[in-house]
């Protein structure tokens, strides 16, 4: 065979498994990125739950924690649930206040023992806790599935094809540890 | 008399019929053997000989039967009830197939059986368990026709243990079983290298792993599996946990020719300690599993 047939051959050999693997790992990165997506959606309901959670209890804490009242109002501007723009950092924040007023309400009622015995309080604990154990998941689940993308992206080939389709490295959901040390108060 | 100190004189007695039995059958054979190929009455000695032998093994092996019989439905029913809050412990049963492969990642078996039943609750936590064997059937085609056996592949305990929490998926934490199951399971990975190094983790519903496997949680699974030798598997399912622990051993088993003492009572008492850690390392006896009122 002519020589150079057998060249242009390898070459198109050579081309068409370049074009495979960047067909299969822009498939890859897509679909990480849809699953990163999804637990972000997670994180969003779960919020939600919990600021519904929690404005029952404000509810039902109002004579005893004025205060925490007022706070949660500050927060109610995302009352009908978060915007979808929002990013991780607002999330946090977010979730920052509403643990800032669940803490609040847990020292307030320290001084109403009667209360903390009431059933309808500790029925809205338990389902805040039950909540904050969801939240918690998703935002496990939020951050595996971004360390996995970003594993990706910054490894050389994978990093090339990310760079030609514009999936950049998302943003961890940090979790506020001090905050939420004053919200894991037990009844 | 103590009861204990029945039993052992019983098992004692049965025993001597083996350690009668045993010898004589091994002289039978050797005296066969030495004088009795080209002998005809020291055929019809050695015959006689191994006859009775068999005899005394059989007499031996059926009132060591009996009594291991007569120990469990008696006296380990009472220890157990002892031992475990509502304890009911039934020698002869076992819970049903249905049960067991409600994990849904133990392979059905050719020869199901289980045996050593025992419910009751631990710390307010009810469980059941049993001792199960699952058979594989083998067909070997030889020169002489067809030989079937089957093969042990898991020989262990499995617990059932009931909780509350209330989740959409189903979880699977393995050590080296797959899923059985139509649901669609898949592999995932958890946060802690060494966890999926120990363990591997199939769910039909990732939140449901995150939720279900903290990494409180993940630390103590670890710390079950470093304490208790043998492939254990979790399933979590329709607000149950399954536990299977393939050891290679039965619990509550009382061997010939070993001492039936306090000890050996301690002994068996000792075998609920997994199902002790596992509620107590999972916190299943606490809030975390406990319906919301």
């Amino acid at each position: 065979m002519n020589p150079i047939v057998i060249i242009l051959l390898v070459v198109l050999g050579i081309v068409v498994i370049l074009g495979l693997w960047y067909i299969t790992t822009m498939n890859a990165l897509r679909q990480l990125e849809v699953k990163v997506e999804e637990a972000d959606s997670g994180i969003d309901v779960a919020l939600t739950k919990r600021f519904d959670a929690l404005s029952k209890l404000v509810g039902a804490t109002k004579g005893y924690a004025k205060h925490e009242a007022e706070l949660f109002e500050k927060v109610t501007k995302w009352r009908k649930g978060l915007p979808d723009n929002l990013s991780m950092e607002q999330k946090q924040e977010f979730q920052g206040r509403l643990n800032e007023v669940q803490s609040g309400i847990n020292v307030a009622v320290e001084a109403y023992p009667d209360l903390k015995a009431d059933k309808v309080f500790l029925n809205l604990q338990n389902s805040i806790n039950e909540v904050e154990e969801h939240l918690q998941a998703a935002r496990r689940l939020y951050n595996s599935n971004v360390s996995t993308i970003n594993q990706r992206i910054v490894s050389f080939p994978t990093s090339i094809v990310a760079g030609m389709i514009a999936v950049a490295k998302k943003d961890f959901f940090e979790a506020d540890t001090e905050k939420r040390a004053d919200v894991d108060v037990s009844f | 008399m103590d009861p204990l100190l029945a039993y052992q004189t019983k098992k004692q007695q049965a025993e001597k019929y083996i350690l009668i039995g045993g010898p004589l059958a091994v002289a039978a054979v050797a005296l066969f053997l030495l004088v009795g190929l080209n002998n005809s009455v020291f055929q019809w000695i050695s015959g006689l000989l191994f006859v009775g032998a068999l005899g005394f093994i059989i007499v031996g092996s059926v009132r060591f039967n009996k009594m291991v019989a007569d120990f469990k439905h008696n006296f380990l029913k009472d220890k157990i009830g002892e031992w475990i809050e509502d304890g009911v412990y039934k020698p002869d049963q076992g819970l049903g197939q249905n049960t067991v492969y409600g994990c849904e990642f133990l392979q059905s078996a050719d020869r199901y059986h289980a045996e050593d039943f025992i419910s009751g609750s631990l710390d307010g936590v009810p469980f059941q368990m049993c001792d199960i064997k699952l058979e594989e059937r083998r067909v070997e085609h030889t020169k002489n026709g067809t030989r079937t056996y089957y093969v042990p592949f898991f020989t262990g305990q499995f617990y059932v243990v009931d909780f509350n929490k209330n989740f959409n998926g189903a979880l699977q934490v393995l050590e080296t079983e797959k899923p059985r199951s139509k649901r669609p399971f898949k592999k995932i990975k958890m946060e802690s290298v060494q966890f999926n190094k120990t363990y591997k983790t199939y769910t039909t519903d990732d939140h449901t792993a995150f939720y279900l496997i903290t990494p409180q949680m993940m630390e103590r699974m670890m710390t079950v599996e470093k304490n208790h030798p043998g492939n254990i598997g979790f399933a979590f399912i329709d607000n149950k946990m399954y536990l299977a622990i393939d050891n290679n051993r039965s619990l509550l088993e009382v061997q010939m020719f070993r001492k039936l003492d306090e000890a050996r009572i301690a002994g068996f008492k000792a075998d609920f300690d997994l199902i002790h850690d596992v509620i107590h390392e999972l916190k299943l006896n606490q809030n975390i599993f406990k319906e919301i009122a």
